[in-house]
């Protein structure tokens, strides 16, 4: 974490990033949640558009991450400025790593 | 099988001989000054964008393993085989957090190869070649998969594969091998990131008509369902247990979750994929990437429930019983059966694309290892950029003689088994790997003992697993009962768990005792880093950091 910024909404959105991920693993991890036939969805047992559906929303929560993690690392002036949340100063980074800081 | 369909195989080898054309062609596609270094030969120079990786990587993670044995899998035991659907599901959010700090340090560091990351991170030798090796011992089985995906193919269109009269029956598996290597001697990583477009546009044409087209054909989803939960109630003879279940079994739901978890874990460790990763050219590619490359996880899990299709389409289950009961070919009988020829040919043809792709990646990335981090770590401490790269083309050429041999002269179901043993070693390279990303914690001859226990401790034990129903047989599954907690587990993870218990603890002891840890080249600030490719490199960054800033 070689940033500046303020450390509360930082840890804030690392942990919900880290929320978001963990719950898109153990969606299908937990195997018990849906190892069961009923409700089905047409002639798919649940089992399988349980599991089907869970890519796009994997999709979606993976994708979410990638956006706020972008947006807190990257409010740099470059990167069509203004999405910074109001609070955040402009962080002097290092030259080698304005990437983000996963 | 005597006569061969005209239709299906012209187009087979129209496909096939445009893809041979785009291979050797590749070589001038964003063609580098110095085209001898292994950055241009083994990483394509190192200058994908977001959408050439989402093709690259999507050609490269989903093999033959996802075209034939995955749906082969539900073919016979059911639910069980969808473990791999839960697998490509959780390993995008798994990889999301390390993925991009391996992309930058290799970037950083001009690493080629994963062991080249585990050399700078450790300045140790021996985990480095610990790492080259189970990388080259783990991607060898994976080739020979993809050559077994093709033979399934050209088996149920009559020409080759399981034969009975030897060399010629396995000519046509023959040319097409020493064409896939001729085009990657010659073009390097540049010529499955190009035929990928290909591979996968012909996938996704050919599973969205597979289901929309072939539940009509054999009367509808609820029909394929029922008839799949019959076929798996049923009794099988050999064990005189149920083949499977359609919903999995309170008895099989650790090993389920295990699987997929030691699975997408053990995913990104491939030399291939990583091959793949290091390719692109920014950081926010990855990232953007592990966003989208679900999108094939939606085809996997269709693709997989093609096994239903298999069991429920008329003359299929016969057809596959005829021929010594090879699930394998259930995917290509069902194509032959079910669609006009003109489009099975297609289909056909996307399963032995799909297969040479990956199957040229992982030659690349295995030379790449040999030539990095045994040719020149070992014999050649003074090669030249221009003589790895030699090094790594010729071991590509060997790389996959040898996958060919197996496949010609051992039994199919080898192959299948040393890819799940395959699958065992690779995440064993996980501690070294992904911790290395994050700490400098762990000692280097901590990981190496680690690894190696866990290497000895998971080929023994998948050793001693016979095949269901056939006692005495080895390497039969990759899950076996763990004693203490009296679930079945996935061998894999169990050996993790290993490796990582002796890691921890011999870290500490090596630490007590001060033994000198190895000089680490990398600096924290190089695993965020995203360096702007060099202006020498022949990289269009342009259109990639527009399209970022959009979407940020």
């Amino acid at each position: 974490m070689t940033h500046s910024g303020p450390p509360r909404t930082r840890t804030g959105t690392w942990l919900l990033v880290a929320i978001l991920l963990l719950v898109a693993v153990l969606g299908t991890l937990i195997v018990p949640i849906y190892a069961r036939s009923s409700p089905y969805l047409g002639s798919f047992p649940f089992f399988y558009w349980y599991q089907l559906l869970w890519v796009p929303v994997t999709a979606l929560l993976t994708t979410i991450c990638y956006l706020i993690t972008t947006k807190v690392a990257r409010p740099a002036p470059d990167s069509q400025g203004g999405r910074a949340e109001p609070g955040a100063p402009v962080p002097a980074q290092p030259p080698t790593g304005h990437g983000e800081a996963l | 099988m005597s006569h061969i369909n005209a239709v299906s195989f012209t187009i087979l080898i129209v496909l096939f001989a445009l893809v041979t054309c785009i291979g050797f062609a590749a070589v001038r596609w964003r063609r580098a000054e110095d085209s001898l270094h292994l950055n241009e030969w083994g990483l394509g120079g190192r200058g994908f964008g977001s959408f050439v990786t989402w093709f690259l990587l999507g050609g490269d993670l989903y093999t033959a393993y996802t075209f034939i044995a995955v749906p082969a899998l539900v073919y016979g035991i059911g639910a069980a085989g969808f473990f791999t659907l839960s697998y490509t599901i959780m390993v995008y959010p798994i990889v999301f957090v390390f993925l991009p700090r391996l992309w930058s340090v290799a970037r950083v560091h001009g690493y080629i190869t994963p062991a080249d990351f585990i050399h700078g991170r450790y300045g140790s030798r021996g985990l480095a070649l610990a790492v080259a090796f189970t990388g080259i011992l783990a991607v060898m089985p994976y080739i020979a998969l993809q050559l077994v995906g093709i033979q399934a193919v050209l088996t149920v269109m009559g020409i080759g594969g399981s034969s009975t009269t030897g060399f010629v029956h396995d000519l046509p598996l023959i040319i097409a091998f020493l064409i896939l290597a001729g085009y990657t001697f010659v073009s390097g990583l540049r010529a499955p990131a190009l035929i990928a477009f290909i591979k996968d546009t012909l996938i996704y044409v050919m599973i969205i008509v597979a289901v929309i087209y072939i539940p009509i054909r054999v009367g509808g989803w609820g029909h394929i369902f029922s008839v799949a939960d019959t076929h798996l109630k049923a009794t099988n003879p050999k064990t005189g247990k149920p083949n499977g279940s359609l919903i999995e079994q309170p008895a099989g739901m650790w090993a389920y979750s295990t699987l997929a978890l030691g699975s997408a874990l053990a995913l990104f460790m491939y030399p291939h994929n990583i091959t793949g990763v290091f390719a692109a050219n920014r950081r926010k590619v990855i990232r953007r990437n592990v966003a989208a490359l679900p999108a094939y996880s939606l085809v996997l899990g269709l693709i997989a429930l093609l096994g239903y299709m298999a069991l429920a389409a008329p003359g299929v289950p016969a057809e596959v019983k005829a021929h010594d009961a090879n699930a394998q070919l259930a995917v290509p009988f069902l194509f032959q059966r079910i669609f006009p020829s003109w489009f099975a040919g297609i289909g056909f043809a996307a399963i032995v694309i799909g297969a040479l792709v990956p199957a040229a990646i992982m030659a690349i990335a295995a030379a790449n290892l040999f030539a990095r981090n045994i040719y020149k770590e070992y014999f050649r401490p003074n090669a030249s950029a221009a003589e790895q790269t030699k090094a790594s083309q010729w071991a590509s050429i060997v790389v996959k003689l040898g996958a060919l041999l197996f496949v010609l002269f051992v039994k199919q179901t080898y192959a299948i088994q040393f890819q799940l043993l395959g699958g065992i070693w690779i995440v064993q390279t996980f501690p070294a790997i992904v911790a290395g990303l994050y700490t400098r914690w762990f000692h280097r001859w901590a990981l190496v003992i680690g690894w190696a226990v866990a290497m000895v401790f998971g080929t023994i034990a998948a050793y001693r697993l016979p095949a269901p129903g056939e006692p005495g047989t080895h390497f039969g599954a990759s899950v076996d009962t763990l004693p203490v907690i009296n679930h079945t587990i996935y061998i894999g993870l169990t050996g993790l768990v290993i490796n990582l218990v002796i890691s921890v603890v011999l870290t500490l002891v090596f630490r007590a005792v001060k033994l000198p840890g190895g000089r680490d080249e990398t600096r924290p600030e190089h695993y965020v880093a995203d360096p702007e490719p060099a202006a020498a490199e022949p990289v269009p960054v342009a259109a990639g950091a527009a399209g970022a800033a959009g979407v940020g």
